[in-house]
C-alpha cells in the first residue's frame, strides 16, 4: 500500500494541468441547461416528497396511528430516519471545517457538494422532529420563548439539547456554505443572465476579488471552521444522548458519543460518495474530482469503520462483562431474536463489507466504492433501526414486549425524505458550482508555483 | 361579552349541563339554561349514588351508581349487600354501558309489508300486539330469561290474560347441581358454596374465581381463607381438578389434569379414601361406604388418568381437614352425566362433613323466576318447528345466538308472529323472522328486583330518564294484557309493582331504596342423604359424540360470558385473563400437538365436529392436557357494533359445533364431543396483551415460599438479611427484607401527603375488575381489534402473568419474537404445575421517575405530593416519557379516541372530573388524582387532613379481595404503610435495582405447594 503523499502538490498529481478559464468553463457547464433526464430525475423526486408531503398531511389529519407504532416500540421509522439525516450531514462539515484546519488539500474537490449534502440532510432530519411528534401544531413549546403562563421547557432533557443542536448545526452549516459559495458566485454572476443574474448579485454580497476581500474571506472561513469543528463532535454526540441519557437497555451506554459521531462521518462520507460518483460521471468532472479524492475518502471509511465495528464488539463485550441481565438479553435478541436481520445488515455492511478497501484496488475501483457506498447508506440506517427499535422492543418489563413493522405512511415518508434531498442536490447542481472553482484554482497557482520552483 | 369572565363560563357551563342531563337526554341542548328550579338533589358539580342491582348475572352483586348531573357514570360495588361487600367484577363494572349503548333500539319497530323495520307508535304496536296474541285459537308464548319477582308477577298475569306458555331460558344454568340436589338430598335447589374459612377448596372445575356461582364472593371469601398474616401456615389449601389450567386453577396450589369428564369419578374415589380415614363426618357412613366401594383409587386412576397415589394423597389430606368444600363443575365441563358428576361432589362434599358448614341450602326449591333446564327450550323449539305457536314473544335473551344451530330455532321463528323485546340489537332482534320490535328500557333505567339468592331482595332503580322512545317490557305486558281482558291486571303500572313488592310503609320504601334492597339472614335447612335418588345415577366415564382426536372444551369466558359480554367494547379490550387476547377468538391447544401440527400462535386450525365445524387461530400453551382443545365461549357474534366485525362474525361461536345434548336430567351438556384439529394454512394477527411470560428472574410479580416466610419470622429481628432467596429461585435460606416505599426518600417534603399503594400479590386473582373500572372511571378509550394487535389499548393498568419465575435462556418463555423466527414455541406452563404470578401494573408513582427529566416540555412532572403528574395540554408527543419508563405503563393517543372511541349517545357517561385526552398526548394513571382532590375540598371544608380511606382509587374499591390499599405514605397509621410494615419479608418493589422508588409496594405471593425438599413441584431452577 502507498503512503499518502505529503504536499499539497503531489496531492494534485493526477490532475492534468488546466488554465483558467478551462476550469470555469467545465465547473460551470454543469448549470447550464436541463437535459431531459435530469427533469426525469427531479420529477421522480419531486413525486416522492409530494407522496410524503400528503402522507404527512393526512398523518396530522388522522394521527400518528397510521404509522406502525406498537406498544412499547414508540419512536420508529421516523427516529431512525432523523438519525440516519443527521449522520448524513456530518460529512460536510468534517470535510469544510476539520479537514480545512487540517490543511488536507484533497478536499477542496468535494467540500462544496458535501457542504450542500449537509445543508439539506440537516433539513431534511429537522422534518423528522416535526413528523415524528404527536401534536405538531404544538411542537413550538419546544423552544424557549418567553410567555404569558410563564412555562419553560425542561433543560435536563436530552430532547431539547437535540433541538438546540440540531439548530445550531443548520445554522453554522448554512452559513458556511453561503460564505464559501460567495467567490464562486462572484464568477457565476459575472456570467449570468436574466433572473440568476440578479440571484448571484445578492448571493455574491458584491465579490470584487479583490486581496482585501480574500483576506476576509479566508480569515473568515478559518474562524467558521474553528467553530464548525466542535460542533461536529457535538451534534451526533448531542443526538446519541437521546438514547444515552434514557435507561433503556442496549441504549444507555457511555460508548455512545464517539460510537454515533464515528458512524455519522462514516456514513456521511458512503453519502458523498453514492452522490458524487454520478455527478462525477454524468457531468465529465473526472480531472476536478479524480480517482485520488476517492480513494482518499475511501479511507476514511476504513477508518471510521474500524471505529464503528469496535463499537459494536464493545458493545457486546461490556454486555456480556457487565452482568446486567437486562443488557445481555438485549443484546442476545439483537443477534437471534425477531430482528436479526438487521442487525445483520448492520453488522455485516458497516464492520465486514468496508474492511474490503484495505486492497489498494477495491479502493480504486469506482464501481466498488459506488455499491459499497450503497451498501454502507443500508447498513447504517439499519444501525439506527437495531439500536432504536429493538432496544424499545425488549425492555425491563417482559410482559411489555412487543414487536414494531414500519406501515406504508411510514415507508412512504422515509422514501420521501430521499426524495426531498434528491429534489434539493439537483436544483442545487443547476443553481450553484458543484466544486469550488475558486478552492480548486488556488490550489493550481499553488501546484504551478511549485512546478516552477522545482523545474 | 366583556363582562364575561371565566367564572362566569364555568358556571354556565356547570348548570347547563346539569339543566341538560335533568330536561331530558334525548335532546341536544343548543343553550345552556341554569336550573331554574333545581332539583332537590341535585348539585351541578357533586355526584349523587343510588343504590340498586346488577343484572349481568344471577349472583344477585348490590350496585352503587354514581351519578353526575342525572346521567350515571360509575357502577361501584354497594357495600351493604352482604354477596358482594362493594366489590364488583368487570362484567358488572361493564354493564354500565349498556344504557348507552349505540346498538340501542330506540323506538318501536314493525316488520313492514316490503320486508324492512318501520317505526310504530306505541299504542298502535300494543293494539298489533294484542290482536295477534287476542286472535282466536292463537297459541302466544313467551321466552325469557330468569325473572324477577315484579317481572314473574306481571308475566303470570300476562299467561292468565292471554293463555300463553313460557320457558325462561338461560344458556349458563346451574341445573345439573339442582338435579343432583334432588337426587341426592332429596332438595331442588343449588346449594350456597360457603369458602369463609376453609382450610381446604377442591375446585373440579367450578371456576368460582371467574364464573362460578358467585365470583365476588367467592374471591374474597378465598382471599380471607388464605390470608397469610391469619393463618401463617398458609391458610385454605387450593387444589383444582379439570383438563385446562383456567384463571381459578392458575390460583391453585396444585392443578391435577383430570381427563375431562371425570370429575364425578374422581370425586368418589378421593371420598373412599377420605371416608376410610376419616368416618362420614355428615353421616350415611354405611350406605356411602357401600356406595363409594367400587371406586378404588386404582381403578379411577385409570380412568382420569390422575395417578392412585395422587389420589390417596388427597383423600388423607381432605381427611385430615377440618372445614372443606369441594366445589362442582362448572358449564364448560359438563357432559352429558353432569348430574351423576355433581352428585358425586356432593357425595364428596357429604363425606367430608360440608354439608351444612361449607356447603349450605338455605331453600329447598330454586326461586319462581329462574331458569328451567335446556330441555324446555329445546320442546319450544319442537313445537314453533311444528307450527304450533303462532306468536312468540322473546323477552331478555337471545335464543338465536346461544342455542345450539342444530336446534334450527331461528328457521323456526319464521313460523310464528315473533315479538322482540331487546333493548339492544343481537341476533335475535335482528332477525329476518322477528315481526315486532318493542324496545325494553336498557340497564340504568330500568325498574325492577332481583331475588335469585335467597334473603337477597335486590332493588333495580331507574338513575336516569329513559334515552330513548322505550318502554318498560313489564308495562307493554300489562298493556297488553288489558288490551285483551280489561279486568285482567289491576291499575299499577311496573314501577309500583315495584314498589309493592317490598311493601311496608314509605319509610320502609325510602330505606330499601338506600340500601339497594332487603338483605336477610337465611339459615340453612337441613339436608339428609337419599340413597334411592343416589342409586338412581350412574356414575361412569362421560359419553361423546365424534371419534376426533380430541376433545372440545368449551370454556366459560369471564369477560364474554354467554355472550352477553361480547357488546361491551371494554369487555372486549380486556385482555383474557390467561391468554390476554382481546377481541378474538382462538383455540388453546397443547404443545405437543402445536409440534406436531407445527402450529404456532395465530395459525388458523379448523375443528370439526358432528354438529359442525368452526375455524379458529390457535393458541399452543402448556396448561391443558394434550387431548384437549377449548374454546372460550362468547364470541361469534354477527349484529352489533363492536360484538361483530361490521356484521360478520368477530371470532368464532364454540356453540356452533356443539350438538344439542342434554344430560340425564335434560340440562344442557357442552362437554360432549370429540373433535378433528386440522391445519388451514392461514394466519392470523392475534391481539395479544402480554409480551412474554418469561420473567427472567426480574424484580416483577415476586413469589415468598411459606418456609421463607417462616424462617424470616423466626429471625425477625435480623432485619438486614442478606441473599436472594426465598421465592426467586435461590439457594440461600433467608428472604431479602425490602422496605416500604420511603416517604423522606423524595422531594415531598414539605407536603403532608406522599400518595402510594401496597398491592398484595397473595390476594389478586388476576380477575381484572380493577382493570375494567379503571377504563370507566378515568374515561379511558378503546381502540378496537386493529389497534389491539399492536398492543395500543389505552389500558393505565394492566395485570401481567407470569409463569414461574422465569429463565435466563433465551428461548424460553413465549416472545413476542416467537412467531417471526424458527424457534420453536414454548411457553412455561407444565401440565399439572402451577406458578402463574399475577401482577397489577400500574404507574408507579416513582419518587426518582425516569419518566421526568427527558420530556423537553415538562408536560410530565412530580408534584408535591409525589405523583407524576401528566399535563395533556402540555404534551407534544415526543413520547420519550414511555421510552424511558421500565415500568411501560404510559399510553399513547395515537388517533383521536376521544372522538372514535365514544359514539353517541356514550359520551353521556363520561366521568366530568376527569380530562378526555386528545390525539396526540400522552396518558397514564394517576392514582385517582380527582378522588384525591374531590376528598381534599371536603377535608379542607372541615379543617382537616384527608383521612386515610377517604381517598379509595377506582381500582382499590372494586377489588373483590381487597389486594391494592392506597393511601398517604407519611401517615404510618394509613393502611398502605400498614399492610407493608406488616409484611416486611413480601415487600419489595418491582425492579427495585433500577433505583425509581416506586410508590407502590408489592407484597409478593405466597407459594404454599412446596414439596419436602422445600422446592416447587417442577420448578425452573
Amino acid at each position: 500500500m502507498t503512503p499518502p503523499p505529503d504536499t499539497a502538490a503531489t496531492m494534485m498529481r493526477p490532475a492534468p494541468a488546466l488554465r483558467d478559464s478551462q476550469a470555469n468553463i467545465d465547473l460551470l457547464r454543469v448549470m447550464d441547461g436541463i437535459s431531459l433526464k435530469y427533469l426525469m430525475l427531479l420529477a421522480t423526486t419531486v413525486g416522492f416528497m409530494l407522496l410524503a408531503g400528503g402522507t404527512w398531511v393526512y398523518q396530522v389529519y388522522k394521527g400518528l396511528g397510521i404509522a406502525g407504532y406498537a406498544h412499547p416500540v414508540f419512536w420508529g421509522a421516523y427516529i431512525v430516519t432523523f438519525v440516519f439525516w443527521v449522520g448524513i450531514a456530518h460529512a460536510g462539515t468534517l470535510i469544510s471545517a476539520i479537514l480545512y484546519l487540517f490543511r488536507a488539500k484533497w478536499r477542496n474537490a468535494i467540500n462544496r457538494s458535501a457542504e450542500a449534502m449537509t445543508v439539506f440532510a440537516v433539513l431534511t432530519a429537522a422534518q423528522f422532529l416535526g413528523i415524528h411528534v404527536g401534536r405538531l401544531w404544538k411542537s413550538y413549546f419546544i423552544l424557549p420563548y418567553p410567555n404569558q403562563r410563564g412555562l419553560w421547557v425542561n433543560f435536563k432533557s436530552p430532547l431539547l439539547w437535540d433541538t438546540f443542536a440540531i439548530g445550531t448545526y443548520a445554522t453554522i452549516s448554512i452559513v458556511f456554505f453561503a460564505i464559501g459559495l460567495i467567490p464562486d458566485i462572484a464568477i457565476a454572476r459575472d456570467r449570468a443572465t436574466g433572473w440568476r443574474k440578479v440571484v448571484y448579485t445578492v448571493l455574491a454580497c458584491g465579490w470584487q476579488g479583490s486581496s482585501k476581500q480574500w483576506k476576509a474571506h479566508s480569515r473568515t472561513t478559518l474562524h467558521l471552521s474553528g467553530l464548525a469543528t466542535p460542533l461536529v463532535l457535538s451534534v451526533h454526540s448531542v443526538v446519541s444522548w437521546d438514547f444515552a441519557m434514557s435507561i433503556v437497555p442496549g441504549w444507555h451506554a457511555t460508548i455512545f458519543g464517539p460510537y454515533f459521531v464515528a458512524g455519522a462521518i462514516f456514513s456521511g462520507f458512503a453519502m458523498v460518495l453514492t452522490v458524487m460518483i454520478p455527478v462525477r460521471r454524468i457531468y465529465g468532472l473526472e480531472a476536478y474530482i479524480t480517482d485520488y479524492h476517492l480513494e482518499n475518502m475511501s479511507r476514511f471509511l476504513l477508518l471510521t469503520s474500524i471505529i464503528v465495528g469496535y463499537a459494536y464488539l464493545s458493545e457486546y463485550f461490556i454486555s456480556w462483562y457487565s452482568a446486567v441481565e437486562f443488557e445481555q438479553t438485549h443484546f442476545w435478541m439483537r443477534a437471534f431474536g425477531p430482528y436479526w436481520f438487521s442487525t445483520w445488515c448492520m453488522l455485516g455492511f458497516n464492520g465486514i463489507l468496508p474492511q474490503l478497501l484495505w486492497f489498494k484496488q477495491l479502493r480504486t475501483n469506482i464501481w466498488f466504492l459506488f455499491i459499497l457506498s450503497i451498501f454502507i447508506n443500508i447498513g447504517m440506517w439499519f444501525e439506527r433501526y437495531v439500536i432504536i427499535i429493538e432496544g424499545l422492543s425488549f425492555e425491563h418489563d417482559p410482559a411489555a414486549w412487543g414487536l414494531y413493522t414500519p406501515s406504508w405512511a411510514e415507508m412512504a415518508i422515509v422514501a420521501g425524505s430521499f426524495g426531498f434531498f434528491g429534489t434539493l442536490f439537483l436544483i442545487f447542481l443547476k443553481l450553484f458550482p458543484v466544486v469550488a472553482i475558486a478552492e480548486v484554482k488556488e490550489l493550481e497557482i499553488h501546484q504551478r508555483s511549485h512546478e516552477g520552483g522545482t523545474h | 361579552m366583556a363582562e364575561f369572565d371565566r367564572r362566569d363560563f364555568l358556571k354556565l357551563v356547570g348548570a347547563g349541563a346539569g339543566a341538560a342531563a335533568a330536561t331530558g337526554c334525548s335532546d341536544i341542548p343548543q343553550k345552556l339554561i341554569p336550573y331554574v328550579v333545581q332539583p332537590e338533589e341535585i348539585t351541578p358539580g357533586l355526584p349523587v349514588v343510588y343504590a340498586s342491582t346488577c343484572q349481568e348475572c344471577q349472583g344477585g352483586c348490590g350496585l352503587h351508581v354514581t351519578t353526575r348531573e342525572g346521567r350515571p357514570i360509575k357502577l361501584e360495588g354497594n357495600p351493604e349487600n352482604p354477596i358482594n361487600q362493594g366489590a364488583l367484577c368487570a362484567r358488572g363494572q361493564a354493564s354500565l354501558y349498556r344504557t348507552y349503548h349505540p346498538d340501542r333500539i330506540q323506538g318501536p319497530l314493525r316488520r313492514g309489508s316490503n320486508g324492512e323495520l318501520e317505526p310504530i307508535s306505541w299504542d298502535d304496536a300494543i293494539a298489533l300486539l294484542a290482536e295477534k296474541v287476542g286472535t282466536r285459537g292463537s297459541q302466544t308464548h313467551l321466552l325469557s330469561g330468569p325473572l324477577g319477582p315484579t317481572l314473574k308477577g306481571v308475566v303470570d298475569d300476562f299467561v292468565s290474560a292471554s293463555g300463553a306458555g313460557t320457558t325462561r331460558y338461560e344458556p349458563f344454568t346451574q341445573h345439573a347441581l339442582i338435579d343432583a340436589s334432588r337426587a341426592v338430598f332429596g332438595v331442588e335447589a343449588a346449594p350456597r358454596f360457603d369458602l369463609t374459612d376453609a382450610d381446604y377448596i377442591l375446585d373440579f372445575g367450578s371456576d368460582f374465581l371467574e364464573v362460578g356461582s358467585s365470583p365476588v364472593e367467592h374471591t374474597r371469601q378465598f382471599a380471607d381463607s388464605r390470608d397469610i398474616l391469619r393463618h401463617p401456615n398458609g391458610g385454605a389449601t387450593f387444589v383444582y381438578v379439570g383438563p385446562r389450567m383456567s384463571m381459578t386453577a392458575s390460583n391453585a396450589d396444585q392443578w391435577l389434569a383430570a381427563k375431562p369428564g371425570t370429575e364425578g369419578l374422581l370425586a368418589l374415589a378421593i371420598g373412599r379414601v377420605a371416608l376410610e380415614k376419616s368416618g362420614a363426618r355428615g353421616g350415611g357412613q354405611a350406605e356411602l361406604k357401600a356406595l363409594l366401594a367400587d371406586f378404588s383409587a386404582e381403578k379411577v386412576a385409570q380412568q382420569t388418568g390422575v395417578t392412585a397415589q395422587a389420589i390417596e394423597q388427597l383423600g388423607d389430606d381432605l381427611a385430615h381437614s377440618q372445614r372443606a368444600v369441594a366445589l362442582p363443575p362448572g358449564i364448560g365441563s359438563s357432559t352429558r352425566s353432569a348430574v351423576a358428576t355433581n352428585a358425586a361432589v356432593l357425595i364428596l362434599n357429604s363425606v367430608l362433613g360440608a354439608i351444612g358448614e361449607t356447603v349450605v341450602y338455605q331453600s329447598d326449591r330454586v326461586g319462581d323466576g329462574a331458569a328451567q333446564s335446556f330441555d324446555a327450550v329445546a320442546k319450544l323449539s319442537n313445537s314453533l318447528q311444528a307450527g304450533d305457536v303462532d306468536v312468540l314473544l322473546i323477552l331478555g335473551s337471545n335464543p338465536v345466538y346461544s342455542l345450539p344451530a342444530s336446534l334450527g330455532f331461528e328457521e323456526a321463528m319464521q313460523k310464528a308472529f315473533v315479538v322482540s323485546f331487546a333493548s339492544e340489537h343481537d341476533e335475535t332482534s335482528h332477525s329476518q323472522h322477528v315481526d315486532l320490535i318493542l324496545p325494553d328500557h336498557a340497564g340504568m333505567e330500568r325498574w325492577g328486583d332481583e331475588a335469585a339468592v335467597p334473603g337477597i331482595h335486590g332493588v333495580i332503580q331507574p338513575t336516569i330518564r329513559p334515552l330513548y322512545n322505550t318502554r318498560a317490557a313489564g308495562d307493554t305486558l300489562l298493556d297488553t294484557a288489558r288490551a285483551l281482558k280489561s279486568d285482567a291486571v289491576g291499575p299499577e303500572d311496573f314501577q309500583q309493582r315495584v314498589r309493592a313488592q317490598f311493601g311496608g310503609s314509605e319509610s320502609d320504601w325510602r330505606e330499601v331504596l338506600a340500601r339497594g334492597g332487603v338483605y336477610e339472614q337465611v339459615a340453612a335447612i337441613p339436608v339428609q342423604l337419599s340413597a334411592q335418588g343416589i342409586a338412581g345415577l350412574d356414575f361412569a366415564p362421560p359419553e361423546l359424540s365424534g371419534d376426533g382426536a380430541y376433545v372440545l372444551l368449551p370454556n366459560v369466558s369471564p369477560l364474554m360470558y354467554d355472550g352477553s359480554g361480547a357488546s361491551i367494547p371494554v369487555l372486549q379490550e380486556l385482555p383474557d385473563p390467561v391468554t390476554s387476547i382481546m377481541w378474538q377468538s382462538w383455540v388453546e391447544i397443547s404443545r405437543e400437538m402445536a409440534d406436531s401440527l407445527e402450529l404456532v400462535v395465530g395459525d388458523v386450525v379448523s375443528i370439526a365436529t358432528p354438529s359442525g365445524t368452526i375455524e379458529v387461530p390457535a393458541y399452543p400453551r402448556g396448561g391443558i392436557r394434550s387431548d384437549v382443545v377449548a374454546v372460550a365461549t362468547g364470541q361469534g357474534h354477527t349484529v352489533g357494533l363492536y360484538a361483530s366485525r361490521d356484521g360478520k362474525a368477530r371470532g368464532v361461536n364454540v356453540m356452533d359445533a356443539l350438538p344439542a345434548a342434554t344430560d340425564e336430567a335434560g340440562g344442557r351438556a357442552w362437554l360432549t364431543t370429540r373433535a378433528a384439529i386440522q391445519k388451514t394454512g392461514r394466519s392470523e394477527r392475534m391481539a395479544q396483551a402480554q409480551g412474554s411470560d418469561n420473567k427472567r428472574g426480574r424484580q416483577l410479580a415476586e413469589t415468598v415460599s411459606l418456609s421463607a416466610l417462616a424462617a424470616a419470622a423466626h429471625d425477625s429481628h435480623d432485619t438486614q438479611a442478606d441473599g436472594h432467596g426465598g421465592g426467586h429461585g435461590g439457594a440461600s435460606g433467608s428472604h431479602e427484607i425490602r422496605k416500604a416505599y420511603d416517604a423522606t426518600d423524595d422531594s415531598t417534603e414539605d407536603s403532608a401527603y406522599r400518595w402510594g399503594m401496597t398491592i398484595d400479590l397473595d390476594r389478586c386473582s388476576g380477575c381484572a375488575a380493577c382493570v375494567a373500572a379503571c377504563y370507566y372511571e378515568n374515561n379511558i378509550p378503546t381502540v378496537g381489534e386493529e389497534g389491539a394487535q399492536r398492543s395500543r389499548q389505552m389500558s393505565w393498568l394492566r395485570i401481567e402473568r407470569y409463569v414461574g419465575d422465569g429463565t435466563k435462556e433465551m428461548l424460553a418463555g413465549r416472545h413476542p419474537g416467537a412467531k417471526n423466527t424458527s424457534h420453536a414455541y414454548t411457553d412455561h406452563e407444565e401440565l399439572g404445575e402451577v406458578d402463574i404470578r399475577h401482577s397489577p401494573m400500574l404507574c408507579q408513582q416513582c419518587g426518582a421517575a425516569p419518566c421526568e427529566p427527558v420530556c423537553p416540555v415538562y408536560a410530565t412532572y412530580h408534584t408535591p405530593e409525589g405523583l407524576n403528574a401528566m399535563i395533556y395540554n402540555r404534551c407534544i408527543g415526543t413520547r420519550y416519557c414511555s421510552n424511558n419508563c421500565p415500568y411501560k405503563v404510559r399510553r399513547f393517543n395515537w388517533f383521536d379516541y376521544q372522538i372514535e372511541s365514544w359514539p353517541e349517545p356514550t359520551r353521556l357517561m363520561l366521568n366530568p372530573d376527569v380530562t378526555v385526552r386528545g390525539q396526540g398526548v400522552m396518558e397514564k394513571c394517576t392514582f385517582c388524582v380527582q378522588r384525591i382532590q374531590s376528598a381534599r375540598q371536603v377535608a379542607k371544608d372541615e379543617g382537616r387532613p384527608i383521612a386515610d380511606d377517604e381517598v379509595q382509587t377506582a381500582c382499590q374499591q372494586t377489588c373483590a379481595s381487597q389486594a391494592i390499599q392506597f393511601g398517604n405514605l407519611k401517615d404510618d397509621e394509613s393502611k398502605a404503610v400498614q399492610e407493608a410494615s406488616k409484611n416486611p419479608v413480601r415487600a419489595y418493589h418491582a425492579l427495585h435495582v433500577l433505583n425509581t422508588r416506586p410508590a407502590i409496594t408489592y407484597l409478593a405471593k405466597v407459594t404454599r405447594n412446596e414439596t419436602d425438599s422445600g422446592a416447587k413441584p417442577g420448578g425452573h431452577h
